[in-house]
């Protein structure tokens, strides 16, 4: 019964063919809209799992507590306190000054780091040149290596500046670099971490500069290796700091923290897609009332000879739902397809994404969707086909 | 009046159709009552042919759709085959249509966009009858009204005495107790309409219950038995006609 009913559903779908299209044109929109955010959300997710991934490490960021006037720089004791946990520490100052090389004129942040950066930050990546050395680094060698904004500021038409001299001007003193590397724009997420900077040897930026104190850390990037669970490294962390330096003196940030972003912005897109999704399958629910009452009284005869025949209201009920539901159905499934394609088109276009990400759940939640709405917009039609009293149906013209 | 109750007994079959004092009374919008039949009795045994006529407004249609259990009565009694119907829910009345009754309407009343074969197995679909089983049963209808070769055609590649064979093909199919057709004849032209009626004439031959709603002469002279209706009630019956092989009236009730 439920097959034949599906059949004579679909040809009656089939003989109205325009129609049915126009009509599920609002489901489909609705199912596109809904499945389109479901997976957005996984697939940023996944995008976003990927790009620390790719940077190979999870990382923590420890500050001071501001909040605390207690709370000082970090010493080179807690580095070396730190360093017997499983985490690879960056000693890093940072200077700002006026960068020139030829005409061009640039703001600069100069960080002196140790050479083992590249190790400890899997973003560093070398687009020309070489990165300095320990034994650079030891004997405080005028070298740096420049961010991709910042050879792009220095050196607009020069992709390669490396043997190329930079002066770099830090209040009142002036000081000569030689180019040795230049970095990778960064990509993905880290993309809006994105600044001029160059990197030199930590040594040099406590020769060049004074006033920059030794072993005073304002700031400790930490790195921990994927294997590790990154919660109870943490934890351990903190507890060798507060014994050190007691407590609410330091706080740890997580990079997804530096994240929260880009996953501020893939909520709102969400939430508008949602919102888009609900509204349509609303519309497309109500075109879906429309066109099943119309059809209810077009075919008010049929349904006269069907009750004639022996059809229980229950029967004629289930058939009209029916008919409903293989509108919604055929609405949604064109919706999903539709969503796919987007989906795949968007992890194509947009750098962020790097797969599709389609879970059953996300299908099976299109199809259900469609189901709902063909049985909550389609009851009212069928019941009244139900209702219809076989004489006057018989007799209707 | 005693033999009234003569289906709950052994002994000779009940009737078909055994009403008495039906009625029924339509409120119109104008807050008049309209009794359409003022306390009708019919009896219609096993195996008759037998037409109803009369002028439009007679009640006769009103008559049919009770008879066809599509409507109740407001008072009286309808036993259709032994079973009293006249009290029935709407559901119950399907089954006892789909089980009792086969339609032939004067429209024809065919699915169009099913073919012949899927149109005569509708009734059997609704009884629950498997679909291997249903195809086999209608395609044996339609041989029976001579459509064999049509089982696939639709109704617009059929011509109109087609068409109705199609119909009563289906009014057959689930081996009802009365073919119940009203004015089978009205849309076709009077050689496919002899042509209809002859099969009619077979199909009682065949020991079926017919009973047809007319208003042509013509068409009431082959039956065994015409029912005359007026204003509600029964004006007269009339056993003429070349095919009437008893005396009809109380003589088959009082055969034992």
């Amino acid at each position: 019964m439920i097959l034949e009913n599906l059949r004579s559903a679909f040809e009656a779908l089939a003989a109205n063919r325009l129609r049915s299209v126009l009509t599920l044109l609002g489901v489909m929109i609705g199912v596109f809209a809904v499945t389109t955010t479901v997976s957005l959300g996984a697939i940023a997710t996944a995008g976003i799992t990927g790009q620390l991934q790719a940077f190979g490490n999870q990382a923590l960021f420890i500050t001071p507590n501001e909040d605390n006037p207690a709370s000082t720089a970090f010493s080179d004791a807690d580095i070396d306190a730190l360093s017997r946990l499983p985490v690879s520490v960056l000693r890093q100052r940072s200077v700002r000054g006026v960068a020139r090389a030829g005409t061009e004129e640039a703001s600069l942040v100069l960080n002196g780091v140790t050479a083992n950066a590249p190790q400890v930050d899997r973003t560093i990546k070398l687009a020309r040149g070489r990165y300095f050395s320990e034994d650079e680094d030891r004997r405080a060698a005028p070298v740096m290596v420049l961010s991709a904004d910042a050879r792009e500021a220095l050196f607009p038409s020069d992709p390669n500046p490396v043997g190329r001299e930079v002066s770099v001007t830090v209040g009142s003193s002036r000081t000569f670099y030689t180019v040795i590397g230049a970095k990778e724009p960064l990509t993905g997420a880290f993309s809006f971490a994105a600044s001029a900077s160059a990197d030199v040897p930590l040594q040099t930026l406590y020769q060049v500069y004074p006033s920059v104190t030794r072993g005073e850390y304002p700031f400790l990037p930490l790195t921990v290796s994927l294997e590790r669970d990154l919660g109870d490294i943490e934890a351990q962390v903190g507890a060798v700091l507060a014994r050190r330096r007691g407590a609410d003196t330091f706080r740890i940030q997580t990079i997804e923290g530096a994240l929260t972003l880009f996953k501020t912005i893939t909520t709102i897109l969400q939430a508008v897609l949602g919102g888009i999704g609900a509204v349509s399958l609303l519309v497309g629910g109500i075109g879906i009332l429309n066109i099943m009452l119309v059809s209810v009284t077009e075919r008010t005869r049929e349904i006269g000879l069907r009750k004639a025949l022996g059809a229980r209201k229950g029967v004629i009920l289930q058939q009209f739902l029916i008919e409903a539901v293989a509108l919604t159905v055929v609405g949604g499934l064109i919706g999903l397809a539709a969503a796919i394609g987007t989906l795949y088109l968007a992890v194509a276009l947009v750098p962020f994404l790097d797969q599709v990400v389609l879970s059953p759940f996300t299908v099976l939640l299109g199809l259900f969707v469609s189901v709902v709405t063909g049985i909550v917009f389609g009851v009212w039609p069928a019941s009244r086909a139900a209702n219809l009293s076989p004489i006057e149906a018989l007799r209707y013209e | 009046m005693t033999l009234a109750a003569g289906g709950a007994r052994p002994g000779p079959p009940p009737p078909v159709i055994d009403a008495e004092g039906l009625e029924k009374s339509y409120a119109r919008e104008s807050g008049l009552e309209v009794r359409a039949l003022r306390g009708l009795d019919l009896r219609v045994q096993r195996g008759e042919y037998l037409a109803i006529m009369g002028p439009s407004g007679s009640g006769k249609s009103t008559l049919l759709q009770i008879l066809g259990c599509l409507d109740a009565p407001t008072a009286g009694s309808y036993r259709l085959a032994g079973e009293e119907v006249a009290r029935m829910d709407e559901d119950a009345l399907a089954e006892v249509r789909n089980r009792r009754i086969g339609f032939v309407f004067q429209a024809f009343n065919l699915l169009p966009g099913a073919s012949a074969l899927r149109n005569v197995a509708l009734p059997l679909m609704y009884r629950g009858v498997r679909p291997g089983q249903r195809a086999e049963r209608a395609a044996a209808a339609l041989a029976r009204v001579g459509l064999a070769d049509r089982l696939d055609h639709r109704p617009n590649e059929l011509s109109g005495g087609q068409r109705q064979r199609v119909a009563i093909a289906r009014a057959l199919v689930t081996e009802p107790d009365i073919l119940l057709a009203d004015e089978p004849t009205g849309n076709l032209d009077s050689r496919t309409g002899r042509e209809v009626l002859a099969l009619f004439d077979a199909l009682h031959d065949e020991g079926r219950t017919v009973l047809l709603v007319t208003h042509e002469a013509e068409v009431a002279e082959r039956t065994d038995r015409v029912v005359h209706i007026r204003d509600g009630r029964v004006e007269s019956i009339q056993t003429a006609g070349p095919r009437a092989a008893a005396p009809v009236g109380a003589a088959p009730e009082g055969a034992p």
